[in-house]
């Protein structure tokens, strides 16, 4: 008996001892997030568990969708190549935590950019790469055409989110007298409104979108003009590093700079061979020294628009007209500033 | 003998026949379900549910239900009313491997038919060392198994004693079934072989020289063999599905007897600090939820650990999980424990037993046997709750499943995954319990 006792005993003592000098060591200073991807060979992107056209599984178990595009392109633009990146689904809560933490090195997961998230979380938030905003879906044989003739119906949204919160805002400002009906689970949700349980469901719009497509017949749905929130869907890193906050933000601009002067993913080798506009020139590292002030390899915008393709091209292949969301880019926020939208390039100099 | 005439003697009325001997099914039916009107109107009110819920659950189901589509649009369009099959049959593969690299699945099965050939020998009576069968099942097969399904250049990326034991393990393996082949052919096993020779250089210690001795000659070649060979690495973050939910579950089995053990047997210790800290450790576990043990394991330890030492979530799951399902068997074992006679224990001390001989050779045996039933139940409960790690992002088959509904060609796909994912763990479930059924008649008919 004395014999087990004693072996028990040492054995947590030795337990405790680890403990207690583990938890010592833990006061060490984090090294720049840069220096730390290149250390550990691949970026960790924190997104979220999924969701269709931003980031979402296929059947061989890939990630793809927007979010995913937008790491994939910052990869490249670190290491020249797309697929040394692994994504971390996180939940809503955590996501906060995994950045400050520096187990992930960039945060892309539809993600609002709002003033409390940005002051008050250890984030700096860094560029909108998709306006989105909330709205509302209804059947189509009620017969509304706009928000203010769902006077007195009834909502479904789910518990928690902004949208509940916008939504209570915007039925007493409207004196819409809005009745809510709240759920958990978005598949639950879902049913419900297509069981007719409510008559209206409320969320962002590219998540109507996706929700329409998931009806058991899209013609019979509308999702009704107006847009009563603004969700700005931004990148975020961690506070107070600025080199690797210019790799993120310099990536996208990349992004949607080769738009602007019509680089694409298929055209891009030959631009940067052949092409004689300055700018362009300037883009691709094939003049100039735009590389060193941000520590990547002279043709680090090469890589980003030749793995990824540009803003354009990563929209329509993942939420424009022809993908499973269908959203229309011409004439909202997330068009070029030349056809009316907010995105506009930086200049490349 | 029966001379005298006025002496009466018993005769045997012949017996009557049994009241209404008939046994057809009219009339079985007639007495059990229709003998009062009350019954009769609960019968035929069952009889229409039943038809009712069956029927469209076949309708759905089966009659019009979809099984080659391309899309769930496809699907909606041909028949809205049915399930769409063809979106779980697409995504099977990642259902059962997650997002295992698909030309490398082979691995995954390749090692789950080792780790059920490894116990085959257990049916032969014949062979030598058949306990430590399951103890190396226990303690190596899991190095062999990551090694499989990790990858990597051998010996460098899992490390020299990983690669030690991996060798080790595949030595043993072929070990074991050499033996088993040589004992179902009656001959001597191949420790027996080279007893002659070890017998001449070791004066003592024969038996387990020669175990040894052959084992590491098979292990030799089996490491060469290994290291000239590389897998393609595959890391944690990619194993999912039924793969994954199979890999905690059988980890938290099979660690939970030992810890259960530990604690059942420390909370009956007379020792104070280890009854307390046993109790505090059973007590604070089973007092919370597995959602919060999981939530804590994945926040907390890294932080308790050193932080030059990354622990990959699989680990940290591994480990809540372990505790979580030891806790509970602790009171398993405390209760089998506690239904054996005081005279066991009299009884091995009056044969000069110490404690753990006591506790090894004659409590534990029967509490464990006593308690199968709560045994299997917990075991089963374990692998029910393992879905529970999809919430912390674990890609089990529960995440794979819910994945499916947000893949673009199957977009709100929800309901056909999860009926699929019912089926498989009833079917998995039910036969642990006819497992365990089988297991009592076997222990019951060796003790009579």
């Amino acid at each position: 008996m004395n014999k087990v006792t004693s072996i028990v005993a040492a054995g947590t003592a030795v337990f405790l001892m680890q403990a207690a000098t583990s938890t010592a060591a833990m006061a060490q200073d984090k090294a720049s997030t840069l220096q730390q991807v290149k250390d550990r060979g691949y970026l960790s992107c924190v997104i979220g568990n999924s969701f269709p056209g931003f980031y979402s599984l296929d059947k061989d178990g890939e990630w793809q969708g927007m979010d995913i595009d937008m790491c994939r392109g910052v990869a490249a633009a670190v290491f020249g190549d797309p697929t040394k990146v692994k994504f971390m689904p996180v939940q809503w809560a955590q996501s906060f935590t995994t950045i400050k933490s520096g187990e992930g090195d960039m945060l892309s997961k539809g993600m609002t950019w709002t003033l409390s998230r940005d002051t008050s979380q250890g984030l700096d938030f860094l560029e909108t790469y998709f306006y989105d905003g909330q709205g509302f879906m209804v059947r189509k044989d009620l017969g509304v055409n706009s928000v203010k003739d769902l006077k007195g119906a009834t909502v479904c949204v789910l518990t928690g989110t902004s949208s509940e919160l916008n939504l209570a805002d915007y039925s007493r400002t409207h004196g819409l007298d809005l009745k809510t009906v709240v759920f958990d689970d978005s598949a639950v949700r879902n049913t419900a409104f297509f069981n007719e349980n409510c008559d209206a469901l409320t969320n962002d719009k590219s998540g109507l979108a996706a929700q329409r497509s998931a009806a058991p017949n899209p013609d019979d749905y509308i999702v009704l003009p107006e847009t009563i929130s603004k969700e700005a869907l931004s990148f975020a890193v961690t506070q107070n590093d600025s080199e690797w906050a210019n790799i993120v933000k310099w990536t996208f601009e990349t992004m949607v700079a080769a738009e602007e002067y019509g680089i694409t993913s298929k055209n891009v080798d030959d631009l940067r061979a052949n092409s004689e506009n300055p700018v362009i020139r300037r883009i691709l590292g094939v003049e100039g020294d735009l590389n060193t002030g941000l520590g990547l390899s002279p043709d680090w915008a090469y890589q980003v628009v030749k793995a990824v393709g540009n803003y354009g091209e990563i929209y329509e292949r993942n939420v424009g007209t022809n993908s499973v969301l269908g959203l229309e880019r011409k004439g909202t926020l997330n068009a070029l500033w030349q056809d009316g939208g907010l995105m506009y390039a930086k200049s490349f100099r | 003998m029966n001379n005298d005439a006025g002496l009466k003697q018993f005769v045997a009325k012949p017996a009557r026949v049994p009241p209404h001997n008939d046994q057809s099914l009219v009339r079985r039916i007639h007495s059990r379900c229709f003998n009062t009107p009350g019954n009769s109107v609960l019968t035929i009110a069952v009889i229409i549910l039943a038809w009712y819920i069956i029927r469209s659950a076949l309708d759905w189901a089966v009659f019009d239900a979809m099984w080659n589509a391309d899309t769930r649009r496809e699907c909606l369009n041909i028949s809205p009313n049915g399930a769409c099959w063809a979106g779980v049959i697409s995504w099977f593969n990642g259902l059962i491997y997650g997002r295992y690299p698909a030309d490398q699945q082979w691995r995954v099965d390749l090692g789950f038919i080792l780790a059920v050939m490894w116990l085959f020998p257990l049916m032969s009576k014949k062979i030598a060392y058949r306990n430590f069968i399951l103890v190396s099942w226990i303690g190596l097969y899991p190095f062999f198994g990551a090694y499989l399904f990790l990858g990597g250049e051998f010996g460098a990326e899992v490390g020299i004693i990983h690669a030690l034991f991996t060798s080790l393990a595949a030595g043993f393996f072929i070990l074991l079934y050499a033996n088993w082949l040589l004992a179902a052919l009656n001959q001597p096993d191949l420790c027996e072989r080279v007893r002659p020779l070890v017998a001449w250089l070791f004066p003592r210690g024969i038996q387990v020289i020669c175990l040894l001795v052959v084992w590491g000659a098979l292990s030799l070649p089996v490491a060469l063999i290994l290291s000239q060979m590389a897998l393609e690495p595959v890391a944690i973050e990619r194993w999912g599905g039924l793969f994954l939910t199979l890999i905690i579950a059988t980890f938290a089995i099979t660690m939970s007897i030992p810890i259960g053990v530990v604690l059942a047997l420390g909370r009956q210790s007379k020792l104070p600090v280890i009854h307390w800290m046993s109790l505090l450790t059973i007590e604070l576990v089973r007092a919370v939820p597995l959602i919060t043990v999981l939530f804590m394991a994945v926040t907390l330890l890294p932080i308790f650990l050193p932080s030059d030492m990354e622990l990959d979530k699989l680990s940290q799951v591994l480990f809540a999980v372990c505790i979580f399902s030891g806790a509970y068997m602790a009171e398993n074992i405390r209760g089998g424990l506690q239904a054996i006679p005081r005279g066991q224990y009299e009884a091995a001390q009056s044969l000069g037993l110490g404690y753990s001989m006591t506790m090894l050779l004659i409590v534990l045996p029967q509490a464990l046997r006593l308690m199968i039933p709560n045994i299997m139940t917990s075991f089963i409960s374990i692998l029910k709750d393992t879905t529970l790690v999809s919430i912390i992002g674990l890609f089990d088959i529960m995440l794979m499943a819910r994945n499916i509904a947000n893949d673009k060609d199957w977009i709100g796909l929800h309901t056909e995954p999860i009926a699929m994912i019912s089926i498989l763990f009833f079917i998995i479930c039910y036969s642990m319990s006819q497992y365990s059924l089988n297991l009592e008649k076997r222990l019951k008919a060796d003790r009579s």
